[in-house]
């Protein structure tokens, strides 16, 4: 306790001697002079200035009374500033774990305000912390410890005398012997947290862990903390024990374990094909989601999958209530099953969620190149989701090369406008006599798109009649049904041009005349 | 108790419309549950993208409800999809900003009237934290633009604060997270002593947080809440995204003398309590608040902790109290 106080009163001299302010005890007198004028002029309190409220806290932090103490180092946590950092670390040493705590914290609060230290000898004093007797000062410590290594791992040149000649070389940033030493002793902490915040952070204090260690991480009972050792494992992967040890979790209780495994093997099976072996154990995993995604890792690989685990794939997508994270790896992984996957992502179109309906009808016409068969798209247009109807023209839309008439009637049919618009683009590539028979159900539509793309393509497939309707629908009120009326008229210079002509002198302040008129100016006509 | 909770919500998955639209019809026999999310610009501002599907995903594995853990994103509140499902989710921190136009809030207005629920996440942030959402503050009233927001929808009606013995805290989970929900040896520390007095005591006792609802036809048919998505996300392998930390109050023996005399020189704010008194919060710009004046006269300074017990707790907590609204609003 004696050691502390003077460090304490050599850190308060040192400041405000350095700062310029005035010695310690003239400012306390002169605050307290102060405070108890104004006190008594005015009746209400005047605030501090910051030094005076760090030379208190100073003094307090000298105090024989512990809960003076952790008020103190609470205190100087909400200034982020030089001074109260050098005290704040000088209550590192305290005898009483509460003030260690309330130090610690407002450090912390400290490098979250910018306020970062450099000294490797005050940094190096923190991290010593973490071998500290209370647990939450651990915790605390080692959860900084990203924070710590700029000041903690400073490389730089040193200036060595060897045979009498003098030689500069570069002396590399790593952890002081002693701390190496405390660092290794940690990660077989008591404590699960600090076993996890020290396996998450090693990459950064340049420490390779020993591999006996790893392996015993690797046994921890706490789960958190082996999810981290496995993903730390992928530089340990050829080190002897290690292997044996991941595919002992591939049993592990735990699903996020077991999934963690999953991920791990399936890198490392890149590297080293032994880790295959990891992902035929979870191919028999109790969770058939986590079978399933072994399965198509398995067949990313090239291993060639059975009936029966295609159909455990199969099955398995079509239970699950939508797409969540699992199931979209294995959805996204189907095509490795190469043309095993068409029967799958049919009996997908079926599913309750319309995201996984979507996407199975997606991919299965492309697979199968369902354009070229109505019956196989046509289910598509029925859905009642508008996200599948979407996907699934989206695949067909250009690609249809003819259709018949039930077809297409049933298309008409539709409740659904953009199933309907649709019908309107299939008039392109059915017979001329079925587009005569069946455009005037479109042309009446209550939805203008599907009117738009109907008159769109009359033109186009110079049905008879077509004129007149066109040269009708430049009075509709519906702007792009106008347009879509007079881009019909322009294509065709005999008779429809000059309709034009006459509707747009007839009717020079309709909406379509003004770009009418540019149009036909356009192509060498005077309207 | 949480058994026939379980059994009632096996039941209920099978019906999900609010109203029966020309599109749903004929389609019955699917049994997912879709939750809506309300989504404005195309969901860029989007915070939590895994927070929702996560949480849709644990209630399937505990509570056994048939949710599609695959949201509903609807961007129009007269999207006709609105009345298919009975609950639409919407973060508040993510809106550009409150501007519906009157067929949305007639359509809002008519959805809440029928039976559907709205939870406004973030709908409750305190002044001070301005327009840093990484911040979340229990303040005990909605955020001005949401009243402003409803006083068109239902200028009859107000906001109020949910009691803490409200049904809505414990609908399926009672309590705070115990050593063995959070899958910790029955000795190892939850939370550092500290935190954990506060958390127990004043920050969420038993479970409870600051929430204000309003009734619609004398059913609670909205709630507003601090930001509680935060806490919901997890990764495919159960760990918690992203860490959360935690602000909590802590005072010191002689801490009603040192606060008033301390160093300032920042801004205050006044924030309401759950006794509506006010507490006035001491700001500097940029920085976490300091310390808080409480109507008492009790001075506390604000502390902040982080680190994955914090996290995982915290996580546990707001998943917990996320299960019990939506499990609430869909048995009532």
């Amino acid at each position: 306790m004696k050691d502390c106080r003077v460090v304490y009163c050599l850190l308060a001299l040192s400041i405000f001697s350095k700062g310029g302010a005035q010695p310690t005890q003239t400012v306390a007198e002169e605050f307290l002079k102060v405070e108890s004028n104004q006190s008594i002029s005015s009746g209400v309190p005047v605030r501090t200035s910051i030094d005076q409220t760090l030379e208190i806290a100073s003094q307090k932090l000298l105090s024989g009374e512990e809960s003076e103490r952790v008020a103190a180092a609470k205190l100087l946590g909400k200034y982020s500033l030089r001074n109260s950092s050098l005290l704040l670390i000088g209550a590192l040493g305290d005898p009483s774990p509460l003030v260690r705590r309330a130090a610690l914290v407002s450090l912390v609060e400290h490098y979250n305000n910018g306020q970062i230290i450099y000294e490797a000898a005050l940094v190096e004093k923190i991290y010593a912390r973490l071998g500290d007797s209370d647990v939450e000062v651990r915790r605390e410590v080692s959860a900084l410890i990203p924070r710590l290594v700029p000041g903690l791992l400073q490389s730089g040149m040193e200036k060595l005398e060897i045979n009498g000649r003098v030689v500069y070389r570069s002396r590399p940033g790593k952890l002081r012997p002693d701390l190496d030493k405390l660092t290794q002793d940690a990660l077989l902490d008591s404590d699960s947290i600090v076993r996890q915040n020290l396996l998450k952070n090693h990459f950064s204090l340049r420490l390779q862990i020993h591999p006996a260690t790893m392996v015993a991480l690797l046994e921890d009972k706490d789960s958190r903390v082996l999810l981290v050792a496995l993903d730390q494992v992928r530089i340990y992967g050829r080190i002897p024990g290690i292997f044996e040890q991941v595919k002992k979790l591939a049993i592990h209780p735990e699903l996020g374990v077991r999934a963690k495994v999953l991920q791990v093997s399936r890198n490392l099976s890149r590297s080293y094909p032994l880790y295959r072996d990891v992902l035929r154990v979870l191919l028999n995993d109790g969770n058939r989601g986590l079978a399933a995604q072994s399965a198509v890792e398995l067949a990313r690989l090239g291993d060639s999958l059975s009936a029966k685990t295609v159909r455990m794939i199969s099955a398995y997508l079509l239970s699950v209530q939508g797409l969540d994270e699992f199931s979209e790896k294995v959805f996204n992984g189907l095509s490795a099953l190469g043309p095993n996957s068409t029967e799958v992502y049919r009996e997908l179109t079926e599913h309750p969620s319309g995201r996984l309906r979507a996407v199975a009808w997606q991919n299965y016409l492309t697979q199968t190149k369902g354009w070229k068969d109505a019956k196989i798209w046509l289910p598509a247009t029925k859905d009642r989701d508008s996200e599948v109807r979407q996907l699934a023209l989206g695949a067909i839309r250009g690609r249809v090369e003819q259709l018949g008439e039930d077809d297409l009637n049933s298309l008409i049919e539709s409740r659904y406008k953009d199933v309907r618009a649709f019908a309107a683009e299939c008039l392109l590539v059915v017979e001329l006599k079925i587009v005569e028979n069946m455009f005037l159900e479109l042309l009446i539509d209550e939805d203008g798109l599907v009117r738009t793309t109907t008159l769109r393509v009359l033109a186009k497939r110079r049905v008879s009649g077509w004129m007149k309707v066109h040269i009708r629908s430049l009075l509709d009120p519906n702007y792009a049904i106008q347009r879509a009326a007079m881009d019909g008229l322009l294509s065709e210079s005999k008779v429809g041009v000059p309709a034009l002509l006459d509707f747009v002198r007839a009717h020079p302040t309709e909406s379509i005349s003004s770009l009418a008129r540019q149009e036909l100016q356009r192509l060498g006509y005077r309207p | 108790m949480k058994k026939y909770i379980c059994i009632l919500l096996g039941l209920i998955s099978g019906v999900s419309a609010v109203v029966g639209s020309d599109e749903w019809s004929g389609s019955s026999d699917l049994a997912s549950i879709r939750v809506m999310q309300f989504r404005r610009d195309g969901g860029n501002r989007i915070r939590y993208p895994d927070a929702l599907p996560s949480l849709l995903e644990l209630m399937n594995e505990q509570a056994r409800v048939g949710f599609d853990p695959d949201p509903l994103f609807i961007d129009t509140l007269t999207d006709g999809r609105l009345f298919d499902n009975p609950i639409l989710y919407l973060n508040c921190d993510e809106l550009p900003n409150f501007d519906f136009s009157p067929e949305e809030n007639e359509a809002l207005r008519r959805y809440l009237k029928l039976g559907g629920f709205l939870y406004l996440d973030a709908g409750i942030k305190a002044s001070f934290l301005g327009a840093d959402m990484g911040h979340s503050y229990a303040a005990w009233e909605e955020r001005p633009e949401v009243r402003e927001w409803f006083a068109q929808l239902f200028p009859e009606s107000l906001f109020s604060p949910l009691p803490r013995n409200h049904e809505i805290f414990r609908t399926f989970y009672k309590g705070l997270p115990d050593n063995e929900y959070l899958r910790l040896e029955e000795n190892q520390k939850r939370l550092p002593d500290t935190v954990l007095t506060f958390v127990e005591q004043e920050k969420w006792p038993q479970a409870t947080y600051s929430f204000v609802g309003m009734k619609v036809n004398g059913r609670l048919a909205c709630v507003a809440s601090p930001i509680c998505a935060m806490g919901w996300g997890r990764d495919e392998f159960g760990s918690w995204v992203p860490p959360i930390s935690f602000r909590i109050r802590e005072s010191a023996e002689d801490f009603d003398e040192t606060l008033k005399l301390a160093s300032f020189q920042g801004k205050t704010y006044e924030v309401t309590r759950e006794d509506g008194l006010k507490d006035i919060i001491y700001t500097i710009p940029g920085k976490r608040p300091l310390w808080v004046r409480e109507p008492t006269e009790r001075w506390r300074i604000f502390k902040y902790y982080s680190g994955e017990e914090i996290s995982d707790y915290a996580h546990s907590f707001y998943a917990r109290l996320g299960m019990n609204v939506f499990l609430y609003a869909l048995l009532n």
